[in-house]
């Protein structure tokens, strides 16, 4: 195996990989930050440059772009509030609100640093866990994901701030609107009232603009009129970079969330979504300040950042081992094997043991590439805090409709996300939280379908969820993570 | 903020059982012996359902139980602060909405070129520099960045505003 990994770094050095693995990050990075371009769609529109590289470059530069995309995606959620992907709302909440505070830089350091150390840390261990990983994905059936999905509903309880009915309302109304559109089963229409525009489902990334970045535009719009961003005074790079302490109190959490992010991100389907919000769940949770969640929580920032990053590893790793695609990203890959003439599965490691080694050591090259990208990059985005206040929320509200636009490019999203837009600010006006309806919205879906195949493999006998250990185990988690806050915390039932 | 609240809980109520009722008209929709179509939506909404309604009874009960209590009347200057913030919101609200509504007919530059005095004067953005200036720039970075090079096919409008946006993208 060493003599694969020693030819891996050789081969991966070479100019021409070096190059494609800084071009893709760049690429990567500028497809996270932007809105309107997903990751996904980032690696697609690469793909038709990698068709005359060599099957190294070409899989170097793509798991640049692909790494570079989930780091990207946490600029703007941090600097400007706009989330580019579901998992990237954990970051919105607590890097947005540091960055309000004039703690933009602090918090970028935070999350970049963070972010690199739960890309490497996921390298890692699917270097020397594959196998492994791959097998325990593989036990993954109907009903283990409908746990899974539920546990990941169940860390409403961190996302509700002071009010958990509040928090649980927020809940059931997402879980409402992922039932809207077409049913994913008998292909019957629900809640779509005979309208063309909510035939397909209320899409999560035109919901989460709305209810996140427009409604936080508006409750801005109320302050007193203001020449500039109020942290326009933020302290330069050096002076906000975090110190040693900081990562030395939060250890654990830095250790648990990487490995939440790569189990989570090697299940199909699954994904950097679940695996954020789990490791910022399991960080409000056990936090010493849990008050601080939702107003800047360091240490959730932390948590959703590196698993954020790790579940990208792990969605590799299954890909890798067993050819299933665990993200849209992943699926995309499957498209630049074939092109190239390859199957991902069992069989790659046999017969082209040089392109999965060399994936591998691309991709932690990938991380450090990005660490020092990103470091240049992030100096010119806390430059557009210069901007007057008004202009800038007008630009933000462009980016707004171009992300939503980008989509699907149809106009009728804009209506979407400005009906979310204002039912975000009623929310927030009210008290009532706006993650976990996002959560739910993007969760319900999944966890229906896994209700349902369960109870389809089981011939409707609802034991089948309780009748494997995996499934067990994650139900009593759930269970334990919806209830130890009311037993911790009796006072939030009251917080009205 | 009381009464607010308990105008959107008696919303949430009404509105969630509206949906309830819509859910059970979907039970029953599948093969045989499958959970229907119906059956997601009906616990989604029966538990959104019962929390509105315990929401609503808690802020009804806390309204009455404040009720008795000397409240102090609020100034001119405070009643004066918050119908401008409230202006201030409803004229973001509506630049916003005649932005989305007018782009497919006007096409993206022309509606942009509008949309960013509009939005930065219901800000109360006075300084012309920044009103004259930041339309033009920042629909030409959009144009450049999202138009040009990620080449997204955005509204160009319909007549003349289309032959318009057809010089640029």
């Amino acid at each position: 195996m060493f003599e694969h990994y020693w030819n891996a770094f050789a081969t991966v050095l070479l100019p021409q990989n070096i190059l494609a693995i800084g071009l893709g990050g760049l690429w990567g990075l500028l497809a996270g930050a932007l809105p309107g371009i997903s990751t996904s769609m980032g690696v697609v529109l690469l793909l038709s440059f990698t068709y005359t590289l060599s099957p190294m470059t070409a899989f170097s530069m793509l798991v640049a772009a692909y790494c570079g995309g989930i780091t990207g995606g946490s600029i703007t959620s941090i600097l400007f509030g706009i989330p580019g992907e579901p998992s990237s709302v954990p970051t919105v909440i607590e890097g947005h609100a540091l960055a309000k505070q004039g703690h933009a830089a602090f918090a970028l350091w935070t999350f970049l640093l963070c972010s690199i150390f739960g890309g490497i840390f996921s390298v890692l261990v699917m270097m020397a866990a594959t196998p492994l990983i791959a097998n325990f994905a593989l036990k993954f059936g109907p009903p283990e994901f409908f746990a899974l999905t539920i546990l990941g509903l169940s860390v409403v309880s961190g996302l509700s701030g002071g009010s958990l009915l509040k928090g649980f309302l927020s809940c059931s109304f997402g879980l409402f609107l992922a039932t809207i559109g077409t049913d994913g089963i008998t292909g019957g229409e629900r809640f779509t009232f005979d309208t063309m525009i909510l035939l397909g489902g209320i899409n999560f990334v035109t919901a989460m603009v709305g209810l996140l970045a427009v409604s936080e535009i508006l409750i801005e719009a109320e302050e007193p009129f203001k020449e500039y961003k109020g942290h326009v005074g933020y302290r330069g790079m050096r002076a906000e970079m975090p110190k040693f302490s900081l990562f030395r109190k939060n250890w654990f959490n830095l250790i648990r969330s990487p490995i939440i992010g790569t189990i989570v991100g090697a299940l199909p389907g699954a994904g950097a979504t679940i695996a954020s919000f789990l490791a910022y769940g399991e960080a409000a949770r056990t936090s010493k300040e849990p008050e601080k969640f939702g107003h800047g929580a360091i240490d959730g920032l932390m948590a959703s950042e590196s698993a954020n990053n790790a579940s990208t590893g792990g969605s590799m790793t299954i890909l890798l081992s067993l050819g299933l695609p665990g993200s849209n990203t992943t699926a995309m890959m499957i498209a630049a094997f074939m092109i190239h003439g390859m199957q991902p599965g069992p069989l790659l490691l046999s017969t082209h043991p040089e392109i999965v080694y060399g994936i591998f050591v691309a991709m932690l090259l990938s991380n450090l590439f990005l660490l020092v990208l990103t470091i240049m990059g992030i100096r010119l985005f806390l430059e557009l805090n210069r901007l007057p206040y008004s202009v800038f929320s007008a630009a933000i509200i462009i980016l707004c409709v171009i992300g939503a636009f980008g989509l699907q490019n149809s106009v009728d999203d804009l209506f979407v996300m400005f009906a979310f837009g204002l039912i975000g600010y009623v929310m927030r006006k009210f008290g009532i939280p706006v993650a976990p309806a996002i959560l739910a919205l993007v969760l319900g879906d999944m966890a229906e379908l896994a209700l349902r195949r369960s109870l389809l493999l089981s011939l409707g006998d609802p034991m089948i969820l309780v009748s494997r250990p995996i499934s067990v185990i994650l139900l009593a988690a759930a269970v334990f993570s919806i209830v130890y806050p009311l037993f911790k915390k009796p006072k939030m039932l009251q917080g009205l | 903020m009381k009464k607010g609240e308990i105008v959107l809980g008696a919303f949430c109520v009404a509105f969630f059982s509206f949906m309830f009722y819509e859910a059970v008209k979907l039970h029953g929709v599948g093969r045989f012996g499958e959970v229907g179509s119906g059956f997601w939506p009906m616990l989604s909404l029966g538990i959104a359902l019962l929390l509105s309604l315990c929401w609503l009874i808690v802020t009804i009960v806390t309204f009455s139980r404040a009720k008795g209590r000397a409240v102090e009347e609020p100034s001119k200057e405070t009643i004066a602060a918050a119908w401008s913030r409230r202006k201030k919101v409803a004229l973001s609200i509506l630049s916003i909405i005649i932005y989305i509504v007018i782009m497919p007919w006007v096409g993206f530059i022309l509606s942009t070129l509008l949309f960013i005095p509009a939005f930065a004067l219901a800000l109360e953005e006075r300084r012309k520099m920044v009103l004259i200036i930041s339309p033009f720039l920042i629909t030409a970075i959009t144009i450049l960045v999202f138009a040009k090079f990620i080449t997204i096919p955005f509204p160009k409008g319909a007549g003349i505003f289309a032959a318009f946006s057809r010089l640029f993208y």
